[in-house]
């Protein structure tokens, strides 16, 4: 931090990394298996190489996303763990939502709308998973099964993909130079004085 | 074959307005069980005419040829064995694709054409088309679909559209010695079908009658049992309809599904337009 160009180092190579593997994975799995939400998205089947290719990559796409998130998972588990300051603010997630952010509790590293995503997402992933896996060998699934796997699996991408959008929004338009600090790693320091004020004063009393 | 089409499997839209093709006459097989003499002639002739080579299976102490229906095998006569009254009651029928009204495997589709039901109402798999994704095994209420696991294309019996669409019947109807199957248009087989239950109800057989479910809109396949009561000692399901599961998934949840994510790509859109970016004040250091 030189008072030119200062910067606070926000998210490591390893971290930034495994998150871009995570999405890139996750965005694959998520437009391969819209290709066959509907056939007004079939488009996406022809651009991605074909119907066939699509059927056999896309549970490969969302095993390779499982795999990333279980590594991203050991190092934000305890940093995602949600305290009361993070439960009375989703409480108050309305307010954040239109910018009326006197009285919230201040953020962490992380703040409790991001905690509740990454919670969110990991349990959806289970879901897919186990899901998933009964899709892809239907032949060898018992019937019973196979029938709670095609409406299991695609509630819970749609809920999952839904997720994804709004992190997408947060991430880029919404949140203003968030981008940067998962691509080139360090943010301003107004930026997180204002955003995840708690994680601020740690990191500057270092 | 370029037979008038009723619907085509994931398409926007299900298949051409009435009135815009010619109505054609749709067509059935008839299995009259009763006069099955179990000789596998029909699964020959399918074998037959659809080049398909034959699968050696494990013997299970019947005369059942596979225990299942096969990627290349469409065509089974099921043998039952029941007592009834104290005798031995030898049940035999032919199981393959029904050609339902309603196909469960077309609502499970996802792949644009690869199962399409002809106006005449052959409902075919477009191998080209087919993606192997398995949908239509669990869309089929008659568990009639089966995957190839070399090719990861689905297959079962077509009717012999190909044969139909020049005139002909199809081959296990060709091949059938006792007239136990019989094909022609679907309300003069089932006007024949209502004949022959009451013939056979007059020699005493009461339980005979008419599989042809209604859960599935009714079948191109359509059968005579001595004991309608029974479908399942015939291994027929017994009230098969497309699962609610299959149902909701293909109907009110690709709405539910579409409306959320429309929802969250124009509902961050506008949240951007009225609330614009989260500014921050910098501080000096
Ligand atoms: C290990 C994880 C996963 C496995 C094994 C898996 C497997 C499958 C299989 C076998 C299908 C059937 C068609 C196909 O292969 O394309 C399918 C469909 C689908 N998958 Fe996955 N998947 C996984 C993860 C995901 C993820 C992460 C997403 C996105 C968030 C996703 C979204 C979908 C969707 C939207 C469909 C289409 C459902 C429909 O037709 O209604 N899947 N999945
Ligand atoms: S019996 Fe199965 S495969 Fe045949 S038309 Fe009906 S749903 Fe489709």
């Amino acid at each position: 931090m030189s008072p030119n160009n200062p910067q606070v180092n926000r998210f490591s190579l390893a971290e930034r990394v495994t998150h871009w593997l995570v999405a890139l994975s996750f965005l694959y799995a998520a437009l391969t298996g819209l290709a066959l939400w509907s056939p007004r998205l079939y488009w996406l089947a022809t651009m991605f190489g074909g119907g066939t290719t699509v059927r056999g990559w896309h549970p490969w796409g969302g095993v390779a996303f499982a795999a990333f998130f279980a590594v991203m998972f050991r190092r934000w588990r305890r940093q995602m763990a949600l305290d009361g300051d993070d439960r009375r603010w989703l409480r108050l997630a309305h307010r954040y939502a239109v910018h009326e952010e006197a009285g919230l509790p201040e953020a962490g590293r992380f703040n409790a709308g991001q905690k509740a995503l990454f919670w969110m997402q990991g349990t959806a992933l289970l879901l897919l998973v186990a899901s998933g896996v009964v899709l892809w060998w239907p032949e060898a699934m018992p019937r019973a099964l196979r029938l709670a796997a095609v409406l299991l699996h695609p509630v819970v991408a749609v809920v999952s993909i839904a997720g994804l959008i709004v992190h997408i929004y947060m991430g880029t338009a919404a949140v203003p130079e968030a981008f940067r600090g998962m691509i080139q790693g360090w943010v301003r320091p107004g930026w997180a004085a204002s955003h995840h004020p708690k994680w601020y004063r740690e990191v500057r009393g270092r | 074959m370029s037979a008038p089409v009723k619907s085509v499997s994931a398409s926007a839209g299900n298949g051409p307005a009435p009135g815009a093709t010619r109505a054609v006459h749709t067509v059935a097989k008839l299995i009259d069980t009763s006069t099955c003499i179990g000789c596998k002639a029909c699964e020959v002739a399918c074998q037959e005419w659809n080049d398909q080579p034959f699968t050696i299976g494990a013997f299970e102490g019947t005369y059942q040829t596979l225990p299942d229906l096969a990627p290349n095998f469409w065509n089974l006569i099921k043998f039952r064995e029941r007592e009834e009254n104290g005798n031995l009651a030898w049940l035999m029928a032919k199981y393959q694709c029904m050609h339902c009204v309603d196909p469960g495997c077309l609502r499970a589709c996802p792949a644009p054409g690869a199962i399409v039901q002809y106006g005449n109402g052959i409902v075919d798999f477009n191998s080209e088309n087919c993606i192997g994704c398995g949908y239509c095994m669990t869309g089929c209420p008659f568990d009639v679909p089966k995957l190839d696991q070399k090719t990861k294309k689905v297959h079962k019996c077509t009717l012999c559209s190909d044969r139909v669409s020049v005139g002909l019947e199809p081959a296990c109807i060709k091949a059938c010695p006792t007239n136990c199957l019989s094909f022609g248009t679907r309300e003069d087989l089932l006007a024949k079908a209502d004949a022959r239950v009451a013939a056979l109800q007059a020699d005493g057989r009461k339980g005979a009658g008419i599989y042809n479910p209604s859960g599935v809109g009714g079948t191109h396949v359509v059968y005579i049992l001595a004991h309608a009561g029974y479908p399942e000692n015939y291994g027929l399901p017994r009230d098969p309809t497309i699962p609610w599961t299959v149902a909701l998934w293909k109907g009110p949840l690709k709405w539910i599904g579409n409306m959320v994510l429309l929802g969250g790509i124009l509902g961050t859109f506008f949240h951007y337009v009225r609330y614009g970016p989260r500014r921050y004040k910098d501080v000096s250091e």
